[in-house]
């Protein structure tokens, strides 16, 4: 089955970046988003699984579209991705209610593990 | 004279990227130092004219003096100097996050200025150079005023070039009042060499 997933990134290059990230033969659909938002706007007219989110942005940044996501109780999974790798962001992004954290620049190896971590994606050799 | 250099979007959106990782190695850095929480802005990066950079310093001014550090760096055909530029309003309140006593003397500041400006040029500079593949050597960093007007920082380096690359990141400290811009400043050479080389991040 498909997982329709959102990058939401201000950076052009880091969009892409993370596309690449996502595991080969994952079946996805990838929607982007230029900010916050964009992707709200997007997550309430079509039901996706998992954002990837970036923090810094203009218009609605990362920490305003986890509050707008928690307040409206939009069913999405978030997984923040920054280069803002301060602890302290980490923590706060996790009280917010995204499942994980994410640094850049992205690996697609932990990218994998994360999914794998939370379900998201099974492990094909378990399969 | 050269003919002028460019930046397309997509470059322009390479590089702020690139300075959005490295800066945020940087600011983890500075907060583990200071035990603090740094507020990450969104970095600007502009191809300027002496004329346009004395306005962009003029304008991080507002009217209070300043003091700043400057820093050379170079490697693999490409070379820059980065500048803390800190308000001066900021030093008590960062003496106190470093548990200085009492009354700074300008010994003190500049011990202080020096420490700083090592933690976020240098993590930054390297963030870069990681992203970029390159190695940088740094040089000491060197003060070029303490207490000064920003014209005063300008007046003996007016004339050595025409137009830079200037990568603007203004750091805030949240809860405190401490705020310093750090600008990224390459010559014209490098920022032909720079292109080339993201261009491969940009690709495929």
């Amino acid at each position: 089955m498909t997982t329709k997933v959102l990058i939401c990134d201000d950076s052009k290059m880091a969009r892409k970046q993370m596309a690449r990230a996502l595991p080969a033969g994952w079946p996805v659909d990838v929607h982007f988003a230029k900010d916050g938002q964009e992707a709200i706007d997007l997550i309430k007219v079509q039901s996706f699984e998992v954002l990837f989110l970036d923090l810094t942005m203009p218009v609605l940044d990362g920490y305003a579209t986890l509050e707008v996501i928690r307040q409206e109780d939009l069913p999405i999974m978030v997984l923040v991705v920054s280069g803002d790798i301060q602890p302290e962001a980490q923590e706060r992004v996790k009280k917010l209610g995204a499942i994980d954290f994410i640094k850049k620049p992205v690996d697609a190896e932990q990218i994998k593990q994360v999914l794998i971590e939370y379900g998201i994606l099974r492990d094909q050799a378990h399969e | 004279m050269s003919d002028l250099i460019q930046l397309s979007e997509d470059e322009r959106d390479c590089y702020q990227e690139i300075t959005n990782v490295a800066m945020g190695q940087a600011a983890d850095r500075l907060a583990r130092l200071l035990g603090v929480y740094v507020v990450l802005p969104i970095p600007n990066v502009n191809l300027i004219e002496i004329n346009e950079f004395k306005m962009t310093l003029k304008s991080l001014e507002g009217n209070s003096t300043v003091s700043a550090v400057c820093q050379g760096f170079i490697g693999a055909g490409i070379a820059g100097e980065a500048l803390l530029i800190f308000n001066d309003a900021s030093f008590a309140e960062i003496a106190k996050l470093l548990d200085y006593p009492g009354n700074l003397d300008q010994h003190e500041e500049l011990e202080m200025l020096m420490d700083v400006a090592n933690v976020l040029n240098g993590a930054c500079i390297q963030g870069i150079g990681e992203q970029l593949d390159i190695d940088f050597s740094q040089s000491h960093p060197v003060i070029l005023g303490q207490h000064c007007s920003i014209a005063d920082l300008l007046e003996p380096n007016q004339s050595r070039w025409q137009r830079t690359m200037a990568i603007e990141i203004n750091y805030t400290i949240e809860d405190h009042n401490i705020n310093c811009d750090l600008l990224l400043l390459f010559t014209e050479d490098s920022v032909v060499h720079m292109n080339r080389l993201i261009s491969f991040l940009m690709d495929d």
